[in-house]
């Protein structure tokens, strides 16, 4: 199904002449050079495509013949190919003599292979006498005097060929396309694929996927097998056999994941340590603004998310803008294990349904907080204000992950995320509950009781007790506040881990305290109001409890909260 | 034909692994047809029966749980010559430690099917030949010549399967996908159909049938284009293309 599903995202693609994905039987690769050549085969100049500044100068991407997978043979591209491949040269710096030697004799057998294939894959013309001339014909001293010499001597890098007054590539041409075409469509069925069902010929090796953080930059394999005890029936010699997929589907799924995976691909997200990649059946807006859910708004454009996010809103009940619910909508989450990738996740369901559940998620966030907060806090955020020193290093390996599947599901979140977020709390003796923990734990209490547990502001109404007792914690804070201005630490430094924990222990010490605090309020009206509102919360227990759990906790934590921010908040009459 | 029995099965979890990803292991959807079929295996199974599964029942939601687990990564080698011959040698087994590696899997959770089956009597004379060296052993000339099996009669080994399953008898513990995920199972008697909708209908693509097992030393794979519709999946042989 993962496999269909990313094939048939790839003949959405290929239908779509504007999408800019590689045909069966071609790849997008970065050509940092061109060789441009004459009629002749001669040496008019070496173009360099790179673009962008120092260490980042990137070369221009090209449609070019897909490449062969390599190990430790020698196996060369069509009409494109590294340095070392093309000219037969390269820096040997820094080798033993031995090693030298034996890189020097690979070198020739390298040029060989590249010519080799030139000469029995591409039809006979005049050009590809030309071509064939030259790469024959390479002196290292004439390539010296060019200008991009020194980089390509150095770095080794791709290369391909251009004849002179062309714009495209000469693998690029309508010739060459129409040779490799004819190629490709006499090949041999040999077995059934099951992926589209249909016989074809089966792939031994599958292309690797490239840009799945932490995978080998190289590339990795979904479908690989490369131990004993992976093949069945002893299909170690078949390797593809195992699993066997027919080559154009194996074209299909890798070139979609990859370009799915790649670096501007507007479709992957990183979530915790799985690169995520989405898209949808049809072609659909959602798809598009996907990312703008979760991610941190960008610092140039702060509102770009926002906007998004009111668009989901104001969008109709299901579904986004105007993409029809019913479409299918696909999420992949991947990670890397040795030299394979493992599927972390995979979500299959409709744009309406996955819409629902992300509003769902907005709508449990929504809490009452001051005017410079962001209306909408981002997953990032989120967790990272509930983890050690609020830095993006301490969040736990797992919970960016799970936290997300309960989002896409709409399930409650994993309960270690309470834990998380209360122990923070607990330690962050500056802060304590800020906006954004109490939404994160509004959040938690409402999906887990899956109803309106929690209000958005403050609620005298609350059944529980925990709440009320961290309403009458934010009122004793504020009283001592009032009473001693500029104090260095308050009952909220000292006390807030104690109070959430066992109220008993210390509440009726902060009321004795609080006595003393009141006496020295200089406005008697003032002194009156907050009597009152003691009198007001205490009006809904009988008695401190000896100890609260963790939900409870919580409701403490939000009880605070609400009465601090609605202590701030002047009253309209 | 013989009737179509029903059981229930259920199990916290299950994994029918993904022929292209049975490494980093990624589930199915739903059952199937080979690993129903093992369950029925699992309760009788003689060389003169063989089972076929008419269909799948998913009682559950399809929910999903991804859990890293330590794997073997190396098979058993075999004995050499000389072991054969009696001569003792390096030992052809491995210590486990030294071959333990981190896999990652996408398995099923909480999953409750109902599975419909039927066997086919397979005569004598059709049967696989026995692997056995020795001539087949018989009490006296009066049992081979008269009565070579004539007590074999399908309803016999209906009557078994039902007494078997209704006991909750199996010859091994029956499992969901992979050995390690246990399976729970009930013979259902009577009609019990579904009333709500659980899960939605969908295309699962194409699924692994079962092996094809007629030449033994490669045994080839068989698929079908598996739907989910009314939280059924056809798996009749005699409705569907199945393709090898």
């Amino acid at each position: 199904m993962i496999l269909q599903a990313l094939k048939g995202y790839y003949d959405r693609k290929a239908a779509d002449s504007e999408s800019g994905i590689s045909p069966d039987g071609w790849e997008l690769k970065e050509i940092p050079f061109v060789v441009v050549l004459n009629e002749n085969g001669s040496l008019i100049q070496i173009e360099d495509t790179r673009e962008g500044e120092g260490t980042k100068r990137r070369g221009r991407y090209f449609s070019v013949p897909q490449g062969v997978k390599r190990s430790s043979g020698v196996a060369a591209n069509l009409l494109w190919d590294t340095a070392g491949y093309v000219f037969g040269i390269t820096d040997l710096e820094g080798l033993g003599e031995a090693d030298k030697k034996r890189k020097l004799s690979r070198l020739i057998e390298q040029k060989k292979a590249f010519i080799d294939r030139i000469q029995n894959e591409i039809p006979d013309t005049p050009r590809k006498k030309a071509l064939v001339a030259f790469l024959s014909g390479i002196e290292q001293s004439v390539l010296e005097k060019t200008l991009q010499w020194d980089d390509i001597y150095r770095t080794n890098p791709n290369i391909s060929f251009r004849f002179d007054h062309e714009l495209m590539l000469y693998c690029e041409t309508e010739g060459i396309r129409t040779a490799l075409v004819a190629k490709a469509g006499s090949k041999e069925y040999d077995g059934l694929c099951l992926v589209s069902g249909e016989r074809d010929k089966i792939s031994v090796l599958h292309t690797a996927i490239k840009g799945v953080w932490g995978a080998q930059s190289s590339g990795a394999n979904i479908v690989s097998f490369n131990q004993d005890s992976f093949c069945s029936y002893g299909r170690r010699k078949q390797q593809g056999w195992n699993a066997p997929i027919g080559e154009s589907a194996m074209f299909a799924y890798t070139t979609a994941l990859n370009s799915l995976l790649s670096r501007d691909s507007k479709q992957r997200m990183q979530i915790g340590d799985t690169s995520t990649v989405f898209w949808s059946a049809k072609k659909t807006q959602f798809e598009n603004d996907f990312t703008y859910f979760f991610a941190e708004p960008s610092k140039d454009n702060p509102d770009e998310g926002i906007n998004h996010i009111r668009t989901l809103f104001d969008s109709p009940k299901n579904g986004y803008v105007e993409d029809p619910d019913s479409t299918n909508f696909f999420l992949l989450g991947l990670s890397p294990n040795a030299a394979r990738i493992s599927v972390r996740f995979w979500r299959r369901g409709t744009v309406g349904e996955f819409a629902g559940h992300i509003r769902q998620y907005f709508k449990d966030l929504e809490i009452v907080k001051p005017k410079n907060e962001p209306l909408y806090y981002s997953l990032w955020r989120l967790l990272v204000n509930a983890s050690i020193q609020d830095k993006s290093d301490n969040i736990p390996p797992n919970i960016e992950g799970d936290v997300m599947r309960s989002i896409l599901d709409g399930t409650p979140y994993p309960a270690t995320l309470l834990q998380l977020v209360l122990r923070r709390i607990r330690s962050d003796t500056e802060n304590r509950v800020k906006p954004v923990r109490a939404a994160l734990i509004k959040a938690y209490l409402n999906r887990y009781y899956n109803k309106e547990v929690i209000q958005v502001a403050l609620d005298t109404n609350e059944s529980s007790d925990s709440y009320h007792f961290g309403r009458l914690f934010a009122v004793l804070e504020k009283i001592q506040e009032e009473a001693n201005p500029g104090l260095n630490a308050t009952i909220r430094e000292r006390y807030y881990g104690a109070a959430c924990g066992s109220p008993v222990t210390v509440f009726p010490t902060l009321l004795r305290l609080k006595n003393h605090h009141i006496a020295k309020l200089e406005n008697k009206g003032r002194a009156i109001n907050f009597e009152r509102m003691i009198t007001e919360i205490t009006s809904h227990f009988n008695d401190f409890s000896s100890h609260l759990d963790l939900h409870d906790q919580g409701k403490f934590a939000i009880g605070y909260y609400h009465q601090r921010q609605d202590l701030f908040t002047s009253k309209k009459e | 034909m013989m009737q179509d029995w029903c059981l229930e099965v259920w199990g916290e979890y299950a994994c029918y692994a993904r022929p292209e990803m049975k490494v980093e292991r990624v589930s199915y959807d739903v059952m199937t047809p080979s690993a129903a079929r093992a369950i029925f295996d699992a309760i009788l199974w003689k060389p003169a029966i063989s089972w076929h599964i008419t269909k799948i029942e998913v009682l559950n939601p399809i929910r999903w749980i991804s859990i890293r687990r330590n794997e073997v990564g190396k098979i058993m080698g075999e004995p050499t010559q000389a072991q054969l011959e009696g001569k003792s040698g390096d030992s052809a087994g491995f210590f486990v430690e030294e071959h333990r590696q981190q896999r990652a899997g996408l398995f099923l959770r909480d999953v409750r099917y109902r599975i419909y089956g039927w066997f086919e009597f397979i005569p004598p004379e059709k049967r696989k030949p026995r692997l056995s060296q020795y001539d087949e052993f018989w009490a006296d000339s009066e049992e081979q010549t008269n009565n070579t099996r004539s007590d074999e009669s399908p309803a016999k080994y209906a009557a078994m399967f039902e007494r078997r399953a209704k006991k909750g008898q199996c010859f091994h513990r029956p499992y969901l996908g992979c050995r390690e995920f246990a399976c729970n199972f009930t013979l259902v008697e009577g009609v019990h159909p579904i009333k709500e909708k659980i899960n939605d209908d969908s295309d699962l693509g194409w699924m692994l049938y079962d092996m094809n097992y007629e030449d033994p030393s490669c045994p080839k794979p068989e698929f079908f284009r598996a739907y989910l519709e009314n939280n059924t999946v056809n798996t009749d042989r005699r409705t569907l293309e199945v393709r090898s």
